[in-house]
């Protein structure tokens, strides 16, 4: 890791506040990543050009959330002081869920995690606009505006696959029974989140977000006949799928999104593009 | 030392007139994104709302505002500042620029909807999906379709005229 990148992080990354915003943007960065590798490859154009504008949302919005974490304490630079929270850390500074990690695999795979996942968003940014830090609830309100289009892909996607014949329908059944219970890692408490939560920041915090979730996704599931993969608010996320807000995340981070990711970045430190 | 005042007028002037990288007959006075603009001593503050919050335009747009403010007379420092608060609506788009987006084959966001005046006379539209379909902007026909939700840029999407058989392009309802 840089010099410049240890310098400008390490005194933000400690508190309640920069955990809870980490975890927030640190899955857009992941998740927009993950989404980049359809670009020039997905099964028709108007989904290339999909995953394409989704990706690019969420590296902004991780882009957007770093900025509203430094606040005014960064140095006049802030092109350089975002890109070093972005991409200067180790990745057991990460604090996004593993469920965001894992690798595209096939379309089925990708809709049933982007599914999942941005039901999962629109309920955080609903709570976020709420915030008791009016940049926060500003900032969530406009993303949460723009996340409309993503939903409406995902549901459109969900009920043509669900609704398709025996292959598309059993393709998105096995997506969704590896994804949902890795999903459940969504909802893990970023470090000292209590605290967050407490101050208002983020007024319902992860774990809080867990049953509005199932509210929305359980009918969806249950109306497609998959009701036996309904989620149960008690189950945890496999053990390989948990800790992700923690720092601890599989090899699909360590050895594969994170180096590719970074991998400018740490060639040319300070480099602007 | 001769000091010569900044034109608050003329920062708007040159401000309104920048144009939109991706949409150059559009201007950024025109899509309604000049927020606030503020002199101080020869100092000049732009507040700017982005249409998306992920158009990588921005930082071009900036560049060429803090371009186009520092060549008035009299100006030291320009900055610019994006906020999202309010955010950025398609109501802001001026009639001017609705008519400049069609020109360009881009559908313009609502249509002649009678609604309650804006202050700057603008009209407010719906802020829902847009359900109907937008005219074609070769030959206006209704019987158009949205094929995508997702376009080249974050604020375009795919929509088909049925009656022309001609494919174009709509601006979002951010």
């Amino acid at each position: 890791m840089s010099e410049i990148a240890t310098a400008a992080t390490a005194s933000l990354e400690g508190s309640p506040r920069s955990q809870v915003l980490l975890a927030i943007a640190d899955d857009a960065l992941v998740t927009g990543h993950r989404a980049s590798h359809w670009t020039g490859v997905a099964p028709s154009i108007e989904e290339d050009l999909a995953f394409s504008t989704i990706a690019q949302d969420g590296v902004n919005h991780a882009d957007i959330w770093y900025e509203v974490l430094m606040g005014d304490n960064h140095a006049a630079d802030t092109r350089a002081a975002v890109d070093a929270l972005g991409l200067g850390r180790r990745p057991t500074g990460y604090r996004h869920a593993v469920v965001c990690e894992r690798p595209p695999r096939d379309f089925a795979f990708t809709l049933a995690r982007h599914w999942a996942y941005e039901h999962f968003d629109a309920l955080r940014l609903d709570a976020l606009a709420r915030s008791s830090e009016p940049d926060i609830a500003a900032v969530a309100t406009k993303l949460r505006h723009e996340l409309r289009y993503h939903l409406e892909h995902a549901d459109h996607w969900f009920a043509r696959l669900a609704a398709g014949g025996d292959d598309a329908a059993e393709r998105l059944r096995g997506a969704l029974a590896s994804v949902l219970p890795e999903a459940l890692g969504l909802f893990e408490p970023a470090p000292d989140e209590d605290r967050a939560v407490g101050d208002g920041v983020m007024p319902t915090g992860h774990p809080g977000l867990m049953a509005p979730w199932l509210e929305t996704v359980a009918p969806a599931l249950e109306d497609a006949g998959f009701a036996d993969l309904v989620p149960v608010e008690a189950d945890m996320p496999p053990d390989d799928a948990a800790g992700g807000r923690s720092g601890r995340h599989t090899n699909d981070f360590v050895e594969d999104v994170w180096p590719e990711m970074t991998a400018l970045y740490r060639a040319h430190p300070g480099a602007r593009w | 030392m001769p000091t010569v005042t900044v034109d608050l007028a003329e920062v708007r002037r040159v401000v309104d007139r920048v144009p939109d990288p991706e949409l150059p007959p559009v201007t950024i006075g025109m899509l309604g994104m000049v927020h606030h603009l503020e002199v101080t001593g020869d100092g000049v503050v732009v507040e700017l709302l982005p249409t998306f919050s992920g158009c990588p335009a921005t930082e071009m747009i900036e560049r060429d505002v803090v371009d186009a403010v520092e060549a008035l007379d009299g100006v030291g420092t320009v900055q610019v500042r994006f906020r999202f608060d309010p955010p950025w609506t398609p109501d802001r788009i001026d009639d001017v620029g609705r008519e400049r987006l069609r020109e360009f084959g881009i559908a313009p966001p609502g249509g002649p909807i009678a609604g309650a005046p804006r202050p700057e006379g603008r009209r407010a539209l719906p802020l829902a999906l847009p359900q109907p379909s937008r005219p074609c902007p070769y030959c206006g026909s209704l019987d158009t379709v949205r094929d995508s939700a997702f376009g080249p840029t974050p604020c375009r999407d795919l929509r088909f005229c049925s009656a022309c058989q001609q494919p174009f392009e709509a601006f979002k309802t951010a």
